[in-house]
């Protein structure tokens, strides 16, 4: 098994840098931060301007500029960025964003995980009866709506008609609006239309991906075995049938939890979230390149770590990998 | 898989007895999509968007961009008879608008489709058919590309171009960069799909014969994978257009364009005071991705040779 994983990493290195060297020339390729910050400027001298393009860096040939990137990279270091929070250290920033982002994003993949696998079941063992119609119906047209449509009739609804919930961001301004005085449950309170809509838009493809694997696992010899030596309906589908289906589950939750990271801008733009989705998109407009670069390389690397993690409970559930 | 082949020229004896000469796969396919009342709704949904986006200027009650409410102070004003949807933040009829984003919405989908397809197609049939170093070189960029964030590369890309362009390339960039960054997954599919045919016996038996690896290729491997090809378009269609309307709602897109998208953004300003400005762009997203998205189930369940009763 270890050298299973040593092997697997080896060969997600290349696929980091890949993406590291198209990001990087693309965002170069975007445009000249140094112009945008001094457009409104009507006083700036070109002497002034060339200052700060060598203060950043920016005046150096294209590889220089990467490999000076990479060799931060390697000291744990992802530079400062040019003007959002008035340049703080990127590595500070993502700090303070990430939690916010990874704690929507679990949330609801852990709670649509624990919904969608009962009724996905639920629904294979009774297919075509008007319960499996109607949550199959009802989950393909979930994996239609556009996330940010669900949020948005979410808040017409919950926040401005009914004033159940806020309607964006992560906190209330002022602490006298905490409720019972509680910042925990202040954030709990901001967080629930956001993990809400999240999780019924996870749920929705993982509900369809049960049902049909549950099918597939029910149709197999073993199972119709099973059924023949007399075990219970209960123990057949609970014991035996259900651990073979959450094997593509494994994986579709994998690959999945990038997507999810990745169109993070779309949730949290939605919601008001202060979160590295959100931060990403003020950085690409306002081309700030350490923050773009800081924010691809960590959910980068969060995306092959979830893929890392695929494989390897892959290989440990499904024995038949392991001898490959 | 054994026991289905044992059973195939069974089936084929019936067919010559029952049906008159010349049935072929497609006819099949037809005659089993006909029956699937889920993929006649889909079909039934596009068609009516397909209809909304060739007679949009006969449908709409207002030409595009026009804002007949801004000088009668009805802007924001909610759906009445006059104005089916309501009217936008500047007195645009919200209807209107809706019909003149299905042209775009369809460009959208089957442009970025037709892109991404073309390449998912070249890359799978050459990795999967040539194998070897070619198939090594070509996955390991196929990785890439599925493990690059998405949304995040895409935004950056559209900036490029913004900067490129001050104009920026409109829709069609969109639309370019979509389709660019879309094929990994299905380039991998066809890939597999290439593979399971390639070691069927007619392929070995038209080696046999002696026929050129391109005729094996697009006589014999194509036309076996193409089923499959017709199905993941038809889905990366719906996704084209989702991820369209993503793009344009955080203020990436062509501002220029009358998308659904873009009406979206611009609702999302004021949800509070005029909830239609946003509902029904957002009403028909959903609705044309799930005509496609209907209709890719159906076919998948019409084509699949492996399905056959």
């Amino acid at each position: 098994m270890p050298r299973y994983i040593i092997r697997r990493i080896m060969y997600l290195i290349p696929l980091f840098f890949g993406v590291l060297i198209i990001v990087f020339v693309a965002s170069r390729l975007a445009g000249d931060p140094v112009r945008l910050m001094t457009v409104q400027n009507p006083r700036i001298t070109p002497e002034a301007r060339d200052n700060l393009t060598a203060y950043y860096g920016l005046d150096q040939p294209l590889y220089v500029q990467f490999f000076l990137f990479l060799s931060q990279l390697f000291q744990g270091n992802l530079g400062n960025a040019y003007a959002i929070r008035g340049g703080t250290a990127v590595t500070t920033l993502i700090g303070d964003y990430a939690w916010l982002t990874f704690e929507l994003q679990l949330a609801a993949l852990f709670l649509s995980l624990l919904i969608a696998i009962p009724i996905g079941i639920i629904s294979a063992k009774k297919q075509y009866s008007k319960l499996d119609v109607t949550v199959t119906t009802t989950s393909l047209v979930g994996t239609c709506i556009p996330i940010f449509y669900m949020g948005i009739i979410a808040i017409i609804i919950f926040s401005y008609i009914l004033g159940w919930f806020p309607y964006g961001g992560a906190h209330s301004i002022l602490p006298e609006r905490y409720p019972f005085g509680s910042y925990v449950l202040d954030e709990l309170w901001h967080m629930a239309l956001p993990t809400a809509v999240l999780t019924f838009a996870t749920l929705a493809p993982i509900v369809l991906l049960v049902r049909s694997s549950m099918l597939e696992v029910l149709r197999q010899d073993y199972i119709l075995a099973a059924r023949a030596s007399g075990l219970s309906e209960r123990s057949v589908i609970y014991k035996h049938a259900l651990r073979n289906t959450l094997i593509p589950i494994v994986t579709y939750v994998g690959l999945y939890f990038g997507a999810m990271l990745a169109g993070a801008p779309v949730t949290e733009t939605v919601f008001n979230w202060p979160g590295v989705g959100r931060l990403f998109v003020e950085a690409t407009t306002k081309l700030d390149f350490p923050v773009i670069m800081g924010i691809t390389v960590f959910i980068t690397i969060m995306t092959l770590i979830a893929n890392l993690v695929t494989d390897i409970t892959y290989g440990y559930i499904d024995p038949r990998i392991r001898v490959e | 898989m054994k026991r289905k082949k044992s059973a195939r020229p069974k089936l084929q004896v019936q067919n010559e007895k029952t049906r008159s000469k010349g049935v072929s796969q497609w006819n099949i396919a037809w005659r089993r999509f006909k029956k699937n009342r889920a993929a006649l709704v889909g079909a039934l949904i596009v068609g009516f968007v397909i209809f909304l986006a060739v007679f949009d200027a006969l449908v709409a009650p207002f030409p595009p961009n026009a804002t007949p409410g801004f000088y009668t102070g009805e802007t924001r004003s909610p759906p009445s008879l006059k104005y089916l949807f309501g009217t936008d933040y500047i007195g645009k009829d919200v209807f209107s608008q809706v019909v003149y984003g299905a042209r775009s919405a369809l460009f959208v989908g089957f442009a970025s489709a037709a892109i991404a397809m073309s390449l998912a197609v070249l890359v799978g049939l050459i990795s999967g058919y040539y194998g070897g170093i070619i198939d090594n070189i070509l996955m390991r960029i196929t990785e890439i590309f599925l493990v690059i964030p998405f949304l995040l590369i895409l935004l950056v890309f559209l900036k490029v171009i913004t900067s490129i362009s001050p104009s920026g390339g409109g829709l069609s960039m969109v639309v370019l960069m979509i389709g660019l960054f879309s094929w990994a997954a299905d380039a991998r599919i066809i890939r597999g799909e290439v593979l399971r045919v390639k070691s069927s016996q007619f392929i070995e038996a038209s080696k046999a014969l002696g026929a050129s690896k391109t005729r094996i290729v697009f006589r014999h491997v194509f036309p076996n994978v193409l089923h499959i090809i017709i199905v993941l378009t038809t889905l990366m269609i719906a996704t084209a257009i989702l991820v369209e309307a993503a793009i344009s709602f955080l203020g990436f897109g062509d501002a220029a364009a009358i998308t659904w998208g873009q009406q979206l953004q611009k609702a999302n300003e004021a949800v509070k005071e005029a909830w239609w400005e946003g509902v029904f762009p957002g009403l028909f997203i959903t609705l044309l991705v799930l005509g496609f998205s209907l209709l890719g189930n159906g076919l998948r369940d019409a084509l699949d040779p492996r399905l056959r009763e």
